[in-house]
């Protein structure tokens, strides 16, 4: 044994040896560094301890010790989600030939296994701003000028969020004298202000409304490949931390619960696909946050294993959506449909897909999802049960039936794009097979949750409980779409909580731009006058007088008030 | 898992696949087949439900076919709300370009 080898450092340093590969060879060498974190991760599970070890390695900074390596149950889970899910995003980004692009993208996901496995709240913000630089940078590769500007904006949430989380940490530090990061004391009154500064550090990350307009602003202006990476990693890594920092914490539980509920009005509305997605994500990580919130056994089994899958269904979706969006070159509803015809394998892994994150029965969603709603049902929680049910209702609406439907049934655009490319079904099939396994066998995924898990996700309430909801759910769809109801999509976006911050943003850079930049012209010209002005003075022979003259007197005021000083402490 | 839950489960999805199919423009040529099929589950899902032994941590839950009726107001309760929604937030795609920020 070489000893625990951090699987964020394999993917940052190997990031950094791609622009040495070219053709074929960079292909080959791509799926090593994911490869390597997903086979370090599973080793770390086998360890030399039987069971899960702990282990670490331990830097001196300044007087305290950095913990870049603790494994746990709860840092395994999502150690083991992000490297397992890296692998087919990497396979379906092989056609990719951006070094800086493949690049940006594993320092990103390193930085992200690096949050996940830091043991102290040092390093924990350590890589919590690569992961928000890097993700900037994967946003940028968009490369058009919406993509940047999206990119700005979405940097400027990150600093704030970082700035606060940074404060929250500073003080918390100083008042407990310990940099260890495990729960969040927030009932004590010393370190309630430090908790709830790192509390929204974390929740900004997570995309709590009304802290997530950057998420469905930023996500679709990247690659296709880069807004697969983007729905993994900065949100379920802020889940991660919120799991560990503030499992209970009720406030937590009703913002999920929020959560859930406020993104499905946008998602109906939405045009782009890929924004559709990403306001399914938000609701999808408010399931999460709930469950976290709840603070039961029953309810974080549910809420991380809901992670898991979730990085795995997500993805999928995103990467259907993203193989669409690079055959036809574009992902809007408006410009699609009937693309089952010429697709037929990339709309199979889109409805594999939606049906997971719908929580059909034999897919991935149901068996973990299941477990946060029977959570809050037993807990007696009555409104957030409905308003959970409510929210799964509006997924199945958006992510179940609007983006398969419109994209790949729907009116037939008359588009024949060609079936994605090999590399990106190859992608996309890992990733349905893992949806259709974990929905079919999940006792692999419930042996690695933080509880033991007694919880059986196929009973007969269960299960037709969701069958009932789902498919009435979709005659409902049947019923208003075939009578015209159903709102017809439209070239349009729709207004978000970043509305007031966009608008006064762009009315203060435009004071800047305009009357401040008019006002520094007209200010620079005076100065430049009087310069001039003074530099041309004494090319004439009476100013030079003048000068000599004044020079003179001032000279002569000087020696007689030297003079007058000296008599009079003389005299006194 | 029962066998009797995994028909259930496969009909679930088969007749959501159907209604896309079913639903689709212009018109599958089997179109009505999957429309059928889709209309056997739906009523095989409310037959099947008067069979269980409903949990009762509320007490709403024993009510006859609650989830399909919920399912299905709450489907068409959102698309009320987002359409009265589309009023005040949908902009035009260039809204912010034309704003200048």
């Amino acid at each position: 044994m070489i000893g625990w080898v951090h699987p964020g450092f394999l993917l940052i340093i190997g990031a950094f040896f791609v622009p040495l590969f070219k053709g074929r060879w960079k292909k080959g060498y791509l799926i090593i560094p994911p490869l390597a974190a997903l086979i370090d991760v599973v080793l770390m599970y086998t360890g030399a301890f039987g069971q899960i070890p702990y282990t670490s390695w331990h830097l001196p900074f300044m007087e305290y010790e950095l913990i870049f390596g603790r494994v746990d149950k709860l840092s395994f889970l999502f150690g083991l989600a992000f490297s397992l899910a890296s692998v087919p995003v990497m396979i379906y980004s092989l056609h990719v030939t951006s070094s800086s692009e493949h690049m940006a993208q594993l320092v990103y996901a390193g930085s992200a296994l690096g949050v996940v496995f830091a043991g102290d709240l040092i390093s924990l913000y350590f890589f919590w701003e690569i992961m928000s630089i890097a993700s900037m940078i994967v946003i940028w590769h968009g490369a058009t000028e919406k993509a940047h500007s999206a990119g700005f904006r979405y940097i400027m949430w990150h600093i704030a969020g970082g700035v606060i989380l940074l404060a929250g940490i500073v003080m918390y530090i100083a008042s407990t004298g310990s940099i260890t990061f495990n729960a969040i004391g927030w009932n004590s009154s010393s370190t309630y202000l430090a908790a709830m500064l790192i509390f929204v550090g974390f929740i900004i990350n997570a995309g709590v409304p009304p802290l997530h307009a950057w998420l469905p602003d930023a996500y679709p202006e990247s690659t296709v490949t880069g807004s697969v990476y983007l729905s993994i990693f900065t949100t379920k890594s802020a889940v991660y931390v919120l799991a560990r920092g503030f499992a209970g914490f009720g406030p937590l539980m009703w913002l999920g619960a929020l959560m859930t509920v406020y993104p499905i009005f946008y998602a109906v509305l939405e045009n782009n696909l890929r924004r559709v997605l990403s306001y399914s994500l938000i609701n999808q990580v408010g399931f999460m946050l709930c469950g976290i919130g709840m603070g039961t056994a029953l309810s974080l089994n549910g809420a991380t294993s809901h992670a898991f899958a979730h990085i795995i269904y997500k993805s999928l979706l995103f990467m259907s959506v993203g193989s669409v969006l690079f055959r036809t070159g574009t992902a809007k509803i408006t410009d699609l449909g009937g693309l089952y015809k010429s697709m037929p394998l990339t709309c199979a892994f889109c409805l594999i897909g939606a049906a997971s994150i719908s929580a059909f029965p034999l897919f991935s969603g149901f068996v973990t999802k299941a477990m946060v709603v029977q959570a809050s049902a037993l807990g007696g929680l009555a409104l957030v049960y409905v308003l959970l049910q409510l929210a799964s209702a509006g997924v199945f609406e958006h992510a179940g039936i609007k983006v398969p439907f419109f994209t790949f049934f729907g009116h037939d655009s008359g588009l024949r794009p060609k079936e994605a490319p090999a590399n990106m079904l190859l992608g996309m099939g890992i990733m349905a097979f893992l949806c259709i396994f974990i929905g079919l066998y999940p006792q692999p995924l419930y042996q690695i949750l933080p509880y033991p898990v007694d919880f059986e996700a196929y009973t007969a309430p269960h299960v037709v409980e969701s069958l009932q909801l789902l498919l009435f759910a979709s005659f409902a769809f049947f019923l208003l779409f075939t009578s015209g109801i159903y709102p017809p999509e439209r070239r349009t976006i729709s207004l978000d909580t970043d509305w007031p911050l966009r608008i006064i943003g762009g009315k203060f850079m435009w004071f800047l731009r305009e009357p401040m930049t008019g006002f520094a012209a007209w200010m620079d010209g005076g100065i430049k006058r009087i310069a001039s002005d003074f530099t041309a003075f004494g090319e004439e022979k009476e100013e030079r007088i003048f000068i000599g003259i004044s020079v003179m007197l001032a000279l002569l005021f000087l020696a007689l008030y030297l003079i007058i000083e000296i008599l009079y402490r003389w005299i006194f | 898992m029962d066998p009797i839950l995994a028909v259930l489960a496969l009909l679930g999805i088969v007749g959501y696949v159907s209604l896309f199919l079913g639903t689709a423009e212009p018109r599958h040529r089997h179109g009505d087949l999957f429309l059928t099929i889709v209309a056997f589950s739906l009523i095989v899902m409310v037959i099947a439900g008067l069979f269980i032994d409903w949990p009762v941590e509320f007490s709403w839950q024993d009510t006859t076919a609650f989830y399909a009726i919920f399912g299905f107001s709450a489907f068409t309760f959102l698309i009320y709300a987002a359409k009265v929604l589309r009023l005040w937030l949908s902009k035009e795609e260039d809204y912010y370009e034309k704003k200048g920020v």
